[in-house]
């Protein structure tokens, strides 16, 4: 008897570990198959066959080239400038998105389209165009000459071209979170007796926290990639305003495959890392924000 | 803290919102704002807490107009239809919101403010769940969070949007009774604006109607509820018999027989006379025609749940509604289709509009 009931007891579905969690959705294995397959065509095969490219050089050589002072300077000029710029735009980036989701002026429409055009415009051209401006004989850079810097052809001049590139990054991440808040809250935090800066600093501003984030991530990103806007404002001067993918033409131009691999090898090394730091920094201030 | 609306005018566009409104708020009532969606009762509230700006008029609180006083500096507790909680804070740091952002010479301690709020959150029931997120909570949970907030700042007035209109029936009376005895406690000067005329009449110490931007009548919930000011009124407090008739040398008449009304009856001509089904009286229809002054109905439909029967009557092609007790019910053994006769405790009439 016993045999028989304890038989018959539903034995629950065995609930162990499966690569996939549960779900209704088909065709699973096909569109994975698809994607791996395009990642590994696109970025993984190309990434780690330029990885061993640069390792057959071996550790020594590896770390001499990389180490050089020329080579860690235009490091730290193509990060440092990418992330200044990413900085700034994320205050002018939210200032613009803020005008452009809380006011209705005439001309409105006309800034929303001209945000988005960095993106649309070859790199080259918005080059060209800093550089007829903030060249010491251009509009701003005579201004900045009688006032004794430069902007052009050092690292500041970078620094604008990286801002010029980012803007729509910033913009058009903040602008949705902006358009979601809801307008009740800031009233009331007004009614609770905050001020404006107070209702800024404490309701809004942790609300756009994570969007902003996003979009510095990108704007920083974008800019350590940066060539064409760079090149041309940059002037490109060694341990001045030298950035690294125009080490790595360089080294190419003058048939350095293996420092031109080494230093690109290295630069992927450490973009990747700072993305990565930067998407843990989204996952806290997310879990913070607890939705 | 009593207050004095003078004249208030707000238009949006082409919309009036207020159309010249005047109203005193007693000091420590509970005040209710009824009216349809539009009829501009919200619109007042804002006003009041000076999240909106009046066109014209003036509001002032204890004889101190305050138009140039900023929302924030009014003191007022002001509790959203949807509570608008800060959904990046904790249920405690919500509560907490209002004495942390005050100036520093005013700004309690820190301390101070954990036993406040903590005062708070035990008020409103809701100490348990301190250090939860908005998003974490019930509707109701969170309504109470938002009051705690709104009384964290000692308001000289609390304003209430539509407090429950996002909440299932049952949490809306729990509330609602909730609502009424820390009133009691607390006598704070309260105004909430309803469309639920029930809620109105059961929570407030006085009821003003709105409609198009006007304050149609004020009074206790049984004033307004006994004598409406009008067909408007008559109509929104709801459960009412509308009954074609006509206004003759001073009397109303439906089919030819006298209405005994209360209040006055309008000029000659059409009108609607209208009657509370549980003002409905019905008897057994005695065996020889219809008493004089009395007309005849035949049970079209009979819903006998709970303590009162409703009845649908057909009285000469007209639907009436009567409520009675149930004992009375089986005392006059009534069924669907049996005839009884049927006489008005209480009516009004109002001239037929167009």
């Amino acid at each position: 008897m016993t045999a028989v009931a304890s038989g018959a007891t539903v034995r629950p579905a065995k609930r162990g570990w499966s690569f996939l969690a549960p779900t209704i959705l088909p065709g699973f294995g096909t569109a994975f198959g698809f994607t791996l397959a395009y990642l590994c065509l696109i970025v993984l095969i190309p990434l780690g066959h330029m990885a061993l490219r640069a390792a057959d050089v071996g550790w020594d050589r590896f770390w001499a080239i990389t180490l050089a002072p020329r080579v860690l300077h235009a490091f730290y000029v193509s990060f440092g400038c990418a992330l200044a710029a990413a900085l700034i735009n994320a205050v002018f980036g939210l200032v613009v998105a803020w005008v452009l989701v809380r006011y209705r002026f005439p001309g409105r429409r006309l800034i929303d389209a001209m945000v988005d055009l960095p993106f649309a415009l070859p790199t080259s051209v918005a080059g060209i165009a800093l550089t007829a401006i903030y060249a010491p004989n251009g509009w701003i850079g005579a201004l900045a000459k009688a006032a004794g810097f430069k902007i052009a052809f050092t690292p500041i001049g970078i620094v604008i071209a990286l801002v010029f590139v980012g803007l729509p990054f910033i913009v058009r991440t903040v602008e949705p979170v902006l358009q979601d808040l809801d307008a009740e809250v800031e009233e009331a935090a007004a009614s609770l007796g905050a001020t404006r800066w107070q209702t800024f600093i404490k309701v809004l501003l942790p609300a756009i926290l994570p969007a902003l984030i996003t979009g510095v991530a990108l704007a920083f990103a974008r800019g350590v990639g940066e060539y064409g806007s760079v090149i041309f404002i940059a002037g490109n001067i060694p341990a001045v305003s030298e950035i690294v993918p125009l080490l790595i033409v360089a080294r190419l131009e003058q048939y350095d495959y293996a420092g031109a691999t080494v230093i690109a090898t290295a630069m992927m090394g450490v973009s990747f890392l700072m993305l990565l730091g930067i998407n843990f920094l989204q996952r806290w201030t997310r879990s913070r924000h607890a939705r | 803290m009593a207050i004095e609306i003078r004249n208030v005018e707000k238009t949006f566009g082409a919309f009036t919102a207020l159309g010249g409104v005047s109203l005193d708020v007693r000091s420590g009532e509970l005040l209710a704002l009824l009216g349809p969606s539009g009829s501009g009762k919200t619109t007042l509230l804002r006003i009041i807490a000076g999240l909106d700006h009046a066109d014209a008029g003036e509001v002032s609180f204890d004889g101190q107009d305050t138009r140039d006083r900023a929302a924030r500096d009014r003191k007022v507790g002001f509790v959203f239809q949807h509570y608008a909680l800060f959904r990046h804070m904790t249920v405690f740091d919500n509560v907490a919101f209002g004495l942390r952002v005050k100036k520093k010479a005013e700004r309690p301690a820190e301390m101070d403010i954990r036993r406040r709020v903590g005062q708070l959150l035990e008020m409103v029931q809701l100490s348990h769940l301190a250090s939860r997120y908005p998003s974490q909570l019930s509707g109701g949970q969170r309504q109470r969070v938002a009051l705690a907030r709104a009384l964290a700042i000692e308001p000289k007035v609390l304003l209430l949007d539509e407090p429950f209109g996002a909440l299932d029936a049952k949490v809306r009376k729990d509330l609602r009774k909730w609502l009424r005895h820390l009133h009691d406690d607390m006598h704070i000067t309260s105004i909430f604006v309803t469309h639920d005329q029930e809620e109105a009449l059961e929570l407030a110490d006085r009821v003003v109607v709105m409609n198009h931007g006007q304050i149609i009548q004020v009074g206790t919930p049984a004033e307004v509820y006994d004598t409406p000011a009008d067909s408007f009124v008559f109509d929104f407090l709801g459960g009412v018999n509308r009954l074609n008739g006509v206004i003759e040398g001073g009397v109303a008449r439906l089919d030819g027989k006298a209405v005994r009304v209360d209040g006055e009856v309008g000029p000659n001509g059409p009108a609607v006379i209208y009657v509370r089904p549980h003002q409905v009286e019905l008897d057994v229809a005695p065996g020889d025609g219809v008493p004089e002054g009395k007309w005849s109905a035949r049970v079209s439909s009979l819903h006998a749940a709970g303590p009162v029967a409703r009845l649908e009557l057909d009285l000469a092609g007209r639907a009436l509604e009567a409520q009675l007790s149930r004992d009375r019910l089986s005392d006059l053994a009534l069924d669907v289709g049996s005839w009884c006769t049927v006489d008005f405790r209480h009516a009004r009439v109002f001239p037929a509009k167009n």
